[in-house]
């Protein structure tokens, strides 16, 4: 059996007994090990596509500030695959990465991008999206529980629209709803339909609201449809986020979205133990849109 | 020295190979009842055994003691014991004054009483040393048999060597063995550990979650999952050399690495099956 790590990765790993996450003394290369162990998971959610990170070089704690990186940073192998795209406000070519296999995606946990963000539609047809999303937020005090409650029903609504919708955590107090569909309609027709949605809901529910003006009122939970942008993203399923608890954006089935939910329920720690699979080939369930 | 047999103890065989010769015999005395047994080592300290050579001519060094004074050998016969009451002050003893102080031992394992085997915290085992009968093979099954029904361990005495040991009599499987204990006073109590002594109470949900991971790994205990690697190595290092291989002398892994290559062969194994 071979001894060296090199053997098992083109990656040069660096600095994996730095402390990522201080509060429960998660080292980077434990952050390491928790990509390399999810990549199974991960790698088929979010091939062909352009991704955004951020980027923590000393820890969620850290005395550098965590930074956002579309463009492919310098020394970047030639083997991780990148994909040019014109950036009209900075009049340039971004070359933005595109993670297709566990040797990319280590290469990120190296680089210590804990988040790792993706966009709503693939490099091959950039401008149709292949996933609606629903970002369940809710404003304190409403909690995850509460965000847990609108969910439920708008899975409901999308059920009685013949839709199949899958949820994860966003690792913070919210929930993501996705629903994946042919990539056949523009932005602006699947963000139209995202927001009727919400405003359909919002009459049902006092709890819900739909508008991005109504956000900040105390207790309610907006169902925000604006992020159904081009090359606007949401954080990828089995993200790590920048939380003391090194808190985790969790595919979750149905079943386990109810009252009482917490996010510390999902960390790096349990998330890595678990063995459901909830996002399993979502993309062999596309729904075809009638709008 | 130990002549360590490097291609024997690559084969499959888990436990360590049973002694022949006894090193101690008396009864098990409980009240007027005694029960005749020989004792035999059940414990070893395997490892590799090194012996220091002179690097210029590959022979064998050996010990000598030296007087501080004037750097000459001296033999056995002109060596006393000394205990050291101050600062380079002794007083001296002679071997025969010291082993006339020694107790005798009565050859008994004396039992005072009989307890819950788990009510002896792991901390004070020492030793585990074989029963097995002699002459008398009736009295050894009865208080086998009776020890396994009752589930119960007796609290014992014996002199070993020149020591006197507390120890436990109990059954393991289908021998009875005696486990030496230690004195109290040869354990740590941990509540003089200073740090100890202001341990915060873990809030509810964190205390859920690391329960439900505590739980998440459960398992049975199996000693054979665990593998002495340094020894393992080693082992591998002598056949190299033994067949002439240059060593090509690496930098261990550390133990972060360890944990991403079993990752890496795992994640690896599972994207090829797909």
């Amino acid at each position: 059996m071979t001894t060296n790590l090199k053997d098992l990765t083109k990656v040069e790993l660096r600095n994996l007994d730095k402390v990522f996450y201080p509060k429960i003394m998660i080292t980077k290369g434990q952050v390491v090990e928790y990509y390399i162990r999810m990549a199974p998971r991960i790698l088929p959610l979010i091939a062909d596509r352009p991704l955004v990170l951020t980027r923590y070089p000393d820890g969620v704690e850290g005395v550098t500030m965590s930074f956002f990186e579309k463009n492919a940073p310098e020394g970047t192998p030639n083997w991780v695959k990148t994909k040019a795209i014109y950036s009209p406000t900075s009049k340039r070519d971004v070359n933005y990465i595109v993670c297709n296999d566990l040797d990319t995606l280590i290469w990120l946990a190296n680089l210590a991008a804990l988040e790792i963000h993706m966009p709503f539609s693939k490099i091959d047809a950039l401008d149709t999206p292949d996933l609606l999303f629903f970002d369940v937020d809710p404003e304190p005090p409403a909690t995850l529980s509460d965000a847990a409650e609108a969910a439920l029903l708008l899975k409901d609504r999308l059920l009685d629209l013949g839709l199949t919708p899958f949820v994860k955590t966003s690792g913070k107090k919210g929930l993501h709803v996705v629903i994946p569909i042919e990539p056949e309609h523009t932005f602006e027709k699947a963000r139209a339909f995202v927001h009727q949605v919400g405003i359909e809901l919002a009459k049902e529910s006092d709890m819900v609201v739909s508008e991005f003006k109504d956000t900040k009122k105390p207790g309610k939970v907006f169902a925000d449809y604006l992020q159904n942008s081009p090359l606007r993203t949401m954080v990828i399923p089995y993200s790590l986020r920048p939380t003391p608890d090194a808190t985790v954006s969790a595919p979750l089935e149905w079943s386990e979205v109810k009252k009482g939910i917490n996010p510390s329920d999902y960390t790096i720690s349990s998330v890595v133990n678990r063995t459901s699979n909830p996002w399993k080939n979502i993309f062999g369930k596309r729904c075809k849109l009638e709008i | 020295m130990e002549q360590e047999n490097v291609e024997d103890s690559q084969t499959e065989k888990t436990s360590a190979s049973a002694p022949s010769r006894s090193i101690w015999s008396g009864n098990i005395t409980i009240g007027l009842v005694n029960v005749p047994v020989k004792l035999f080592s059940m414990i070893y300290d395997k490892g590799i055994a090194f012996h220091f050579l002179h690097k210029n001519d590959g022979q064998p060094l050996k010990y000598v003691k030296m007087c501080t004074k004037d750097d000459k050998i001296v033999p056995w016969n002109e060596v006393v014991r000394g205990y050291e009451v101050a600062k380079n002050e002794y007083i001296t003893f002679e071997q025969k004054e010291l082993d006339a102080a020694k107790p005798e031992s009565d050859r008994r394992i004396r039992i005072s009483k009989f307890v819950d085997y788990f009510s002896v915290d792991p901390v004070y085992f020492d030793r585990t040393y074989a029963l097995l009968p002699d002459k008398s093979k009736d009295a050894y099954s009865l208080l086998y048999k009776a020890l396994e029904k009752t589930n119960k361990a007796g609290a014992a005495r014996i002199t070993l060597r020149t020591k006197e040991y507390p120890a436990l009599l109990h059954t393991y499987k289908g021998a009875l063995v005696l486990t030496t204990l230690r004195y109290a006073y040869d354990v740590v109590d941990p509540a003089d550990f200073e740090p100890l002594h202001k341990l915060e109470t873990p809030q509810k949900t964190e205390l859920d979650l690391a329960v439900k991971i505590v739980t998440d790994l459960s398992g049975e205990f199996d000693i054979a999952e665990f593998e002495d690697t340094y020894m393992k190595r080693v082992q591998e290092l002598v056949k190299q050399k033994a067949k002439g291989e240059k060593i090509h002398i690496e930098k261990p892994p550390e133990i972060e690495v360890k944990g991403l290559m079993v990752a890496l062969r795992e994640t690896l194994k599972q994207l090829e099956q797909k």
